[in-house]
């Protein structure tokens, strides 16, 4: 084994080439989960709110939208947005901001159904409660449902920034250089240790995705203790 | 929370504007930004690789562009490319230029323009050695690495139909499959074999073989029609070698003293 | 920039029967690993909830291991890592045959059945306790329990969020493309090389893609509806 040959390259998969070179590896990876979610959050929440919305003009452009993201791969979505939204756009991206939007928009899709799934899951008493005491639709969604909606949503956040943290890796099909690209180029240059290198990154990304996924099952407990305590 | 709403949506139009290609030529675009922004290959020894102390993207290439930007008064920007991104890369205007291992083609005329040939060589096979395979005809039958995009894996496949070509991102991925078994024999340009076989532990345990399945001559990439931007790399490119300069840099890479050693028998066509 | 489309020539032709060969593969490879992926999630459900504590240990890392990490990673690793593990013998023999595609299967099983192992879990635990007491009492062993009373049970509540796993598996197979098996992107991408006209190449594989997807979300709906008797949307 040549564990020596991850070791000496560690630094490279945690930070690129950083600090006399762009940032890479790890860090990067980390960058386009958070700067993902953060998009995806907003750009799905205003999605599924339109699929969940009596109006038709809203409902169905929304409806095509999660329907045709969640039908195509991710990797499909990727070169999409990186080599034929040029064509439509007529303008370029560079590929990290370019595999953040394909992220983005493909979480969104899924974050939609979240939302909408932890929207309908409220009692319908809710609404028509606030509604009763005055309130208009969107004063209602926003203080009253929203709140406790996206409350309960919470452990399905998580576990979507779990897969979207996976998902970053797909990245490197188009040259940004996160961990999976910093793995293979210190691979492609050392081509002694293919095993350990991916073990190790296999490793890095669990550690990862593990605290996330137990922290989403903390949070669910709570929030089931808190629910069962109300009622 | 309104603050980080104004924040996203400004970053929205800030990337989008700055994605906007200006109007003018390559060559006032590329003085105006004060840089020049190059295609390369960042895991193909010795024309572009990561340096293991650096961490920086050295090679072959990378420092042709290096005098081409000095020749600009601009720095040098690089950008990792492969052989299937490159081109979409370059029509899309996210690099100004391509230095990174592309045979100058016909087919590509369509979609790019082509420098004068800064660098030749031809296909051939890296085989294990004592393997037994002499030539391409010895592939019938086989396995043979390749890499997505090339012309390497077209023209193996016109050479000898009866072969499975299975083709990677990058050529040392496919020395890996190569080295482990996967496949009999890798195929591409002579001077990336060379490149390849000395990265490995033992050098001597690989041989080049077979003659040469085609002629690949390497063209620097430039954007389709701009002639006045290919007029510069082109007479940049011209006096470099009249200078000394390009063989000064060739003898860095491929000369005597390196292990990636490949005389250097061609000569750059010079307009009078 | 002036971009000529031209579909014709993308499913017409030889680059029409390349996407099609795309589309065999990636049927075939999705196809094989459902079958596996689910024998080998049900396998390890059923382990993780024996009584006997290393097997519960062993299936329990399995699936946190393998639902934490990147399939990609998970494909390099079988594709370039499988080799100093296994012994020279068993490589050369793996070699002589169509290891890409095997390699594939493997990821994409392994990967796949970890989600499920979770699904059926989840959906056993919604069959009450005192059935497997019960049954039990009636002097069926564990697994005779598992396999006659609880699993077929389990299985009726499972089959959906099933189906939509083995749906993620055929979109997740677009991934095998990255170690040379020549699947439907692996054909978009080669005949984007070719003639450059990849716009017209990737929208015909994104349709084939999403007919297969709406083909299944559709039947799921209906096994809702019919089997269910859940109101879909």
């Amino acid at each position: 084994m040549h564990w020596d040959t991850v070791y000496k390259n560690l630094d490279y998969l945690l930070i690129g080439a950083y600090p006399q070179g762009p940032l890479g590896g790890l860090a990067m990876t980390v960058i386009l989960a958070v700067g993902g979610i953060f998009g995806a959050f907003w750009l799905g929440l205003g999605c599924g709110l339109m699929r969940i919305s009596k109006r038709r003009r809203l409902r169905w452009p929304a409806m095509f939208f999660i329907e045709i993201i969640r039908g195509t791969p991710l990797l499909m979505v990727v070169f999409w947005f990186y080599f034929l939204a040029p064509v439509v756009f007529g303008h370029t991206l560079p590929e990290a901001e370019s595999a953040l939007i394909a992220l983005i928009v493909f979480t969104s899709a899924y974050i939609a159904e979240i939302v909408r799934a932890g929207v309908e899951a409220l009692p319908k008493g809710q609404m028509e409660a606030a509604r009763g005491s005055g309130l208009s639709h969107v004063q209602a969604m926003i203080f009253i449902i929203l709140p406790q909606a996206l409350f309960n949503m919470i452990p399905s956040f998580v576990n979507q920034f779990v897969s979207l943290t996976k998902d970053t890796s797909l990245a490197f099909i188009i040259g940004v250089n996160e961990l999976t690209k910093a793995a293979t180029q210190v691979n492609n240059r050392t081509l002694t240790a293919p095993t350990e290198i991916f073990i190790t990154i296999a490793l890095l990304y669990f550690v990862i995705c593990y605290c996330l996924t137990e922290f989403s099952r903390y949070l669910e407990r709570r929030i089931n203790r808190y629910q069962a305590r109300g009622r | 929370m309104r603050i980080a709403v104004r924040f996203t949506v400004l970053a929205c139009l800030l990337t989008l504007f700055a994605a906007i290609p200006a109007l003018a030529g390559k060559l006032e675009d590329i003085k105006a930004r004060g840089a020049l922004v190059a295609g390369v290959k960042d895991s193909q020894r010795p024309f572009g690789y990561v340096d293991e102390k650096s961490n920086q993207i050295v090679g072959f290439e990378i420092d042709l562009m290096q005098a081409l930007a000095e020749r600009l008064g601009v720095k040098l920007e690089l950008k990792p490319v492969t052989s299937s991104t490159r081109i979409p890369m370059l029509t899309q205007g996210a690099v100004d230029i391509v230095a990174a291992t592309m045979t100058h083609k016909k087919e590509r005329e369509d979609q790019v323009d082509f420098s004068i040939t800064y660098f030749m060589t031809g296909q051939k096979l890296l085989v294990k050695k004592d393997g037994g395979i002499k030539s391409v005809a010895d592939l019938a039958g086989k396995k043979v690495g390749s890499v997505k995009g090339s012309t390497s894996e077209q023209n193996v496949k016109k050479a000898q139909p009866d072969t499975t070509v299975i083709s990677f991102e990058t050529y040392p991925e496919a020395f890996l499959a190569l080295k482990q078994g996967k496949v009999q024999a890798m195929t591409t340009d002579e001077s990336i074999l060379v490149g390849v076989k000395n990265s490995d532990d033992k050098p001597e345990a690989w041989d080049i073989v077979g003659e040469y399945i085609s002629p690949e001559p390497y063209g620097l990439g430039v954007a389709e029609n701009d002639s006045k931007f290919r007029d510069f790399v082109n007479l940049a490119l011209m006096d470099m070698w009249t200078k000394g300069e390009y063989q000064k840099i060739y003898d860095k890479w491929f000369g005597k003293d390196t292990k990636d050693y490949i005389p250097l028998t061609w000569k750059m066509e010079l307009w009078p | 920039m002036a971009y000529q489309f031209d579909f014709g020539q993308v499913v017409s032709g030889e680059y029409g029967q390349w996407l099609l060969s795309g589309l065999d593969v990636t049927l075939r490879i999705s196809g094989i690993a459902i079958v596996l992926s689910l024998a080998l999630g049900t396998l390890v459900a059923v382990l993780r909830l024996s009584k006997v504590r290393p097997l519960v240990w062993l299936a329990a890392s399995f699936t946190e291991f393998f639902r934490n990490t990147p399939l990609l990673v998970q494909i390099f690793f079988w594709y370039f890592g499988s080799y100093s593990v296994l012994p020279d013998a068993v490589n050369e023999w793996l070699y002589a045959r169509d290891f890409e595609f095997a390699c594939g299967v493997i990821a994409l099983t392994v990967y796949t059945a970890a989600f499920i192992a979770e699904e059926i879990r989840s959906g056993i635990f919604s069959i009450p306790k005192n059935q497997l007491e019960a049954s039990r009492a009636c002097g069926l062993s564990f697994l005779q329990a598992m396999a006659y009373v609880i699993l077929p049970q389990a299985f009726r509540v499972i089959i959906p969020p099933l189906i939509s796993q083995f749906l993620n598996l055929i979109k997740n197979s677009s991934l095998v493309m990255t170690i040379g098996v020549m699947d439907l992107t692996y054909m978009a991408r080669q005949i984007e090389a070719h003639t450059f006209h990849g716009f017209e190449a990737f929208t015909v594989s994104t349709l084939m893609y999403l007919t297969i997807s709406l083909i299944v979300s559709f039947s799921v709906n209906l096994y809702n509806r019919y089997v269910l008797h859940v109101r879909s949307r």
